[in-house]
């Protein structure tokens, strides 16, 4: 026995919500080649069919890419603070893709390792997240080569499949799915299913092994001659987490805010002396990928991509986790 | 008591130290009375006034902005107010695409001698501030118009004949030791070729997007040699810049030009160019003849129809997706700058978070530094990850060069920079 609902009653539901003050957010087509996730003002702006995946990812309604951490007053010699205490409604991430799910226990590791990030813990708990397994994929989607599929609920809270004729099997899998879905969904013996590739593009074992013993490899060189060093890759991202904490000046109102940082930046690693230990792409680059497949593996076993494919996509100049780790495994 | 009575409208005015300054405080000695809402900032000339202390007033909540220096012909430093001048004619075209309102920000000279101008100034500008009430959102969201979004690219690979003639020259560029180095295509985007046997990794089709001119800057690729690079017709242009503002020697690298085919939407819509004229070699053919002259997309035409509110309701819209990846910067071949202006912190000139403030600020400085070098490839607006048409701020600017200077971009290599030279006769129908 499965739980199903239609479109309709899901676009409905998720208007339901937004009039019950949740913010919700999902994929909307921004521009005619352009999907994008984004608040959405009802659930008839939600974009269900006809695109791989949008080009960001749900990353940034859990870690914005700016957010105020507090405010601050100068006065003479004295400094006062005020804390960022506005009020954080619930929220629902509707239609995510199973690869940016996936993202979120990678970035609860991260943000709860040896501090815990009170901001980022707020809006995780406020967060609600629907996964919708993906039927297709492209050239660029992975995440089989780094131990997902298209019907992974890792990181969600409720995952639809796709049944056809505009309607979804509804499988919940914590309490906060199951608030969200109480009752409104009707009983079937249908059973959605999920694309079965992508075929695996590369064996993350053989990746790991060649990152790891080979740090000086010319292979790094080589292949960031192209690298524009811009932080489309990491900004696009649902699993980078890099960070920076920065001061926005009077013009900003006086606010200490955390914002996205790119380890493809020379300025990423700059000292305050003018020194910079990765002094050239091929350090950031190689930085990249030895992050993803070696440095956060050893500290929490799990590989920090989701395959999701987006730095591939979106890179201006066809570099990405995919096209460097490819040519690793292929030679 | 209303609101309205309420309002005291701040004024800030940026004037040079030599003839401003001096006319306001001979006002000041002449007991001439004007009214207190002007806060004066004292700098060394107007040439000095930097376009982003405009906008950081207006952003820290100035309800008008007053800018204010020496006759033409009185400057102290000779020249630095026919710099200003020509900053200026250029700086209000950008802010007009954007949406800012024209009327709070005032040009005008005032002599040492001239304290009564000061004082009518001043109060003619208060008043008019006053009357528009407090400029509090300046960067105000809306409803936002629709401007038509450039036409996406075609996704069928086409391989155009030239392909083979060109690997076979790259390969022999670098079997010959000619060049160390080519720039060139491949199959997923720009590849660097150093040895003859991958030449045929280089490809020539519908899909050659990229300037590879922006990799002629990098230290990495520097290193290895003389480099070969590919250019198209439009990208090309950027290499006369280059060698204007002496970034780039034509001995240092072999220019293959390609004759243009076309590589699709929106970079072609508006081609300006289809036969190489600078480089050193060209192959292929040509799609059509030469374009005259160089109009503008409808889609700027479209935007600059709309009240100038609905058009920054529509870059508040845009701009508050960038996120500042810096893409549009990275692929950019004009620049170059060792340290770029957002990534300086001591002082902080830009406000680094990728807020509203923050993005309009980067964007518009962005733009502004591109005014009169910009050659229209196209790449920022290619390279945004959000989707936003960067390119249509670098157009209104080009149309503006265009028209007060008769300059376009790239097109003369003996011609001067539009920002670094200046003309007497350049306009000045809008300074007080």
């Amino acid at each position: 026995m499965s739980e199903i609902i239609s479109q309709a009653a899901l676009r409905a539901l998720a208007t339901e919500w937004i009039s019950a003050g949740k913010n919700v957010a999902g994929p909307a087509r921004v521009k005619p080649d352009l999907v994008l996730y984004r608040p959405l003002r009802s659930g008839n702006d939600l974009l269900l069919e006809g695109y791989q995946r949008p080009s960001n990812s749900i990353k940034e309604f859990l870690f914005p890419k700016s957010e105020k951490l507090y405010g601050y007053k100068i006065r003479g010699n004295s400094i006062e603070l005020t804390e960022n205490d506005t009020p954080l409604a619930a929220q629902v991430v509707i239609a995510a893709r199973p690869c940016d799910a996936a993202a979120l226990p990678v970035l609860d590791h991260v943000f709860n390792w040896d501090f815990h990030d009170e901001f980022y813990n707020r809006r995780r708990a406020a967060t609600t997240v629907v996964t919708l397994a993906c039927i297709g994929y492209d050239e660029n989607c992975f995440c089989t080569s780094v131990g997902l599929d298209p019907g992974s609920d890792r990181g969600s809270d409720a995952i639809l499949f796709e049944l056809g004729n505009r309607q979804y099997e509804v499988r919940c899998t914590t309490e906060k799915g199951r608030a969200l879905f109480g009752g409104k969904t009707q009983k079937s013996d249908l059973t959605g299913r999920s694309a079965t590739g992508p075929e695996k593009r590369f064996d993350s074992q053989v990746v790991r092994e060649f990152v790891g013993t080979h740090f000086e490899d010319p292979f790094w060189k080589e292949h960031a001659l192209t690298c524009i060093g811009c932080g489309t890759c990491a900004f696009s991202c649902p699993a980078c987490h890099c960070f920076d904490i920065v001061d926005a000046g009077p013009a900003a109102g006086n606010e200490r805010v955390k914002t996205w940082d790119s380890c493809q930046f020379s300025m990423f690693t700059a000292h305050a002396s003018g020194h910079n230990p990765r002094v050239v792409q091929a350090a950031r680059q190689r930085q990249r990928i030895l992050h993803k497949f070696v440095i956060y593996p050893e500290k929490f076993g799990e590989i920090l991509c989701t395959g999701c494919g987006n730095c591939t996509r979106n890179c201006p100049v066809g570099l990405g986790v995919l096209s460097v780790v490819s040519e690793i495994n292929h030679g | 008591m209303s609101t309205a009575a309420e309002f005291e409208p701040k004024i800030v005015a940026y004037v040079c130290n030599w003839c401003t300054y001096l006319g306001a405080d001979l006002a000041g000695t002449a007991r001439l009375e004007y009214p207190p809402n002007v806060r004066i900032i004292r700098l060394p000339c107007t040439g000095r006034i930097d376009f982003n202390l405009i906008i950081k007033a207006l952003e820290v909540g100035a309800d008008g902005v007053l800018v204010s220096g020496c006759h033409p012909g009185d400057c102290h430093y000779t020249s630095g107010n026919y710099h200003a001048r020509r900053r200026w004619i250029l700086f209000r075209e950008l802010l007009n695409a954007l949406g800012i309102d024209l009327r709070r920000i005032r040009f005008t000279w005032i002599s040492a001698a001239e304290g009564r101008k000061w004082q009518g100034v001043v109060t003619e500008f208060t008043e008019q501030t006053r009357a528009l009430g407090p400029y509090k959102e300046l960067y105000a969201a809306g409803p936002v118009p629709n401007v038509p979004a450039p036409e996406t690219a075609t996704t069928e690979v086409r391989s155009f004949a030239a392909e083979t003639e060109l690997r076979a020259t790259c390969r022999k560029l670098l079997a010959e030791g000619t060049v160390k180095v080519v720039i060139g295509y491949g199959a997923r985007g720009p590849v660097v070729v150093t040895r003859p046997e991958d030449a045929d990794r280089l490809v020539w089709n519908n899909h050659c997007y990229s300037n590879l001119t922006a990799y002629l800057k990098r230290k990495e690729i520097k290193a290895l040699g003389k480099a070969a690079v590919i250019v198209k017709p439009c990208d090309e242009k950027s290499l006369v810049v280059l060698e204007t503002e002496s970034q780039f020697q034509r001995q240092d690298a072999q220019v293959i030009g390609m004759a243009c085919e076309g590589v699709g939407q929106p970079k072609c819509a508006h081609c300006t160019a289809r036969t190489p004229r600078f480089a050193d070699v060209t192959f292929g053919k040509a799609a059509g003849p030469e374009p005259q002259g160089s109009p503008s997309p409808d889609r700027f035409a479209a935007l600059m129809a709309m009240p100038s509110e609905e058009r920054m309701a529509f870059w508040t819209e845009e701009f508050n997706r960038c996120v500042k990846c810096y893409a549009c910067r990275q692929v950019c071949p004009m620049c170059y700058c060792e340290r770029c202006i957002v990534d300086k912190n001591r002082p902080l000139a830009i406000d680094p978070a990728p807020s509203t403030k923050g993005n309009f600020a980067w964007q518009i400085a962005r733009a502004f530094h591109l005014a009169g070098r910009c050659v229209g490839c196209g790449e920022c607006s290619r390279a945004c990850p959000a989707g936003i048409d960067l390119a249509l701020l670098n157009i209104s600017l080009r149309i503006a060069v265009q028209e007060n200077f008769g300059h376009e971009a790239g097109v003369d290599p003996k011609a001067e920079p539009v920002i670094g030279s200046y003309a007497l006769q350049d306009k000045e129908d809008f300074i007080g």
